[in-house]
């Protein structure tokens, strides 16, 4: 990359993290970058910096599974971000009013490696010896970008719109799930506001997994034991409004549940 | 007051003809009660040539198609064993065809209540809904829909299972091998027993009996999606099997 490119991406690697410290959503950062290299270029300034100040990368999430939000986005490809230790949350806790900038949840499928996955191609046969098992997850996805007005360069660079996330806590071997026909609702006051189910993400969520995998090992960042991945949502996002409490079931893996703190007064 | 036979005679030579009308609400404004008696209506005329009850079949059970059409409560519509679809059914003898996954049960025996409806059932299948919508561009208010029948043209079901928990099966519709459509059924308002229920409340209240055989179709867990001719259709269902149709 030129000069030039280095500093709008620190350019825009800044603006983000301005977006984070000051808790307001920032501009798009599309006038300063342009193609996915670049944007996860910015995406890797914000991941280096958040290392140094002693997060722990815990795992990383996958983006734009499904059919309809890709040609929403106008891309054909899956995105990643990373997962840090800290934005974990226990199943049932209430997410702190302003932790997420504007968030929205979905169900999703969590697979937990106990295997390291660095080979440059890797099969669905690594990916299942890799895989110790799976969980029922809720993501919160957020965006420091300004009424989530995103590009995929927009979406890359801010962390692909990573909030924070809530994982089932009874682990379930693979051989003992269908994960591309396992039904998937999310309820708010026992009213189902999303439902879906596994082929909605990439076809299986193994898919989205292969290609995360082979995509990390490229970029020299690769998945290791202990990580966890989510795999991409099962069914349309939904809205988080303060005060909600979210429980999200995916059929044979379990149920999981997140909370959103009322505003305050 | 609205004139039953005359708009019962346009919606019976649509489905005939397989031609569009214009709504029938445009020129000649009606409530959704003589709404249900031109759907009465029409089903008595197939009746009268031989066709014998099937089923009913539920409409708007998702929250997004309530809300949509404005509506707080199901519709319904009444099959005909004119409407089962075994392996194929001719798109051309339709208007403009759609296609949806449903969850399908099988009753078997007489339904004394809505409480009592569950205890009924003999069989719970995956199925699918042939949609067409006789009027033109798919396009209808809530009266015109219940008097064409909520849209109903035809239908089919896969091998049935002992009665089970149906709230979050997950559901795929193919067409031609390739994936239209993902979902759970939980999207047939929460739960597809629910929907069940509300087809035998309907059914007391307007006086019919779902009776040993009788199909009722819950609704759809997903969009429906054009059905093109020439086509290969495949729904499965977790723990349900699949059931498939082709397109001439």
């Amino acid at each position: 990359m030129t000069e030039t490119a280095i500093s709008t991406i620190d350019a825009a690697a800044e603006r983000i993290l301005g977006a984070y410290a000051s808790g307001v959503p920032c501009a798009p950062v599309r006038d300063l970058i342009t193609t996915a290299d670049e944007a996860y270029a910015v995406q890797e300034r914000l991941t280096e910096r958040w290392l140094a100040d002693g997060r722990r990368l815990a795992g990383r999430k996958i983006g734009l599974t499904s059919k309809a939000v890709q040609s929403q986005l106008g891309v054909d490809s899956p995105d990643f971000g990373m997962l840090f230790a800290d934005m974990a949350v226990p199943d049932g806790a209430e997410i702190p009013a302003g932790a997420v900038m504007q968030a929205k949840a979905e169900a999703e499928v969590a697979l937990v490696l106990e295997h390291d996955l660095v080979h440059e191609r890797h099969t669905v046969a690594d990916l299942i010896r890799a895989t110790a098992f799976a969980l029922p997850a809720i993501e919160v996805v957020g965006s420091r970008i300004r009424d989530w007005d995103i590009t995929l360069a927009d979406t890359v660079a801010d962390n692909a719109s990573c909030g924070m996330y809530v994982l089932g806590n009874r682990p379930v071997a693979l051989a003992d799930v269908d994960l591309r026909l396992c039904g998937m609702v999310v309820e708010r006051r026992g009213e189902q506001v999303s439902t879906g189910t596994g082929a909605a993400c990439l076809g299986h969520p193994l898919n989205a997994a292969l290609w995360l995998a082979d995509t990390l090992a490229r970029l020299g960042r690769p998945l290791r034991a202990g990580d966890t991945v989510l795999t991409g949502a099962l069914g349309p996002m939904v809205a988080a409004v303060p005060g909600d409490v979210l429980e999200a079931r995916v059929d044979g893996l379990g149920d999981v549940r997140v909370a959103f703190a009322a505003e305050e007064e | 007051m609205a004139d039953i036979a005359k708009l019962a005679d346009a919606l019976d030579a649509a489905v005939r003809d397989a031609r569009a009308i214009p709504k029938l609400t445009e020129r000649d404004p009606f409530d959704v009660a003589t709404a249900y008696l031109v759907q009465r209506e029409v089903i008595d005329r197939r009746k009268a040539r031989g066709e014998r009850l099937a089923g009913v079949k539920m409409g708007f059970t998702s929250r997004a198609k309530m809300v949509q059409m404005g509506v707080d409560d199901v519709i319904w519509g009444l099959l005909t064993d004119a409407m089962v679809v075994e392996s194929t059914v001719d798109a051309s003898a339709l208007i403009h065809p759609r296609i949806e996954p449903e969850i399908a049960f099988l009753i078997g025996r007489e339904v004394r209540s809505p409480a009592d409806a569950g205890a009924a059932v003999a069989g719970v299948a995956v199925g699918f809904e042939v949609l067409d919508s006789r009027y033109e561009d798919f396009k209808f208010t809530l009266p015109d829909v219940i008097a064409d029948n909520a849209s109903a043209a035809g239908f089919g079901f896969g091998s049935w299972h002992p009665p089970r928990d149906l709230a979050n099966v997950g559901l795929i519709m193919e067409i031609d091998g390739r994936v239209a459509q993902t979902g759970s059924s939980a999207a047939i308002l929460g739960d597809p027993w629910r929907s069940l229920r509300a087809a035998a409340r309907l059914a007391q209240e307007a006086g019919i009996a779902l009776e040993p055989g009788h199909v009722v179709l819950a609704g759809a867990a997903t969009a429906a999606v054009p059905l093109p001719a020439g086509a290969h259709v495949r729904v499965t269902g977790a723990g349900l099997g699949s059931v498939e149709v082709t397109t001439r």
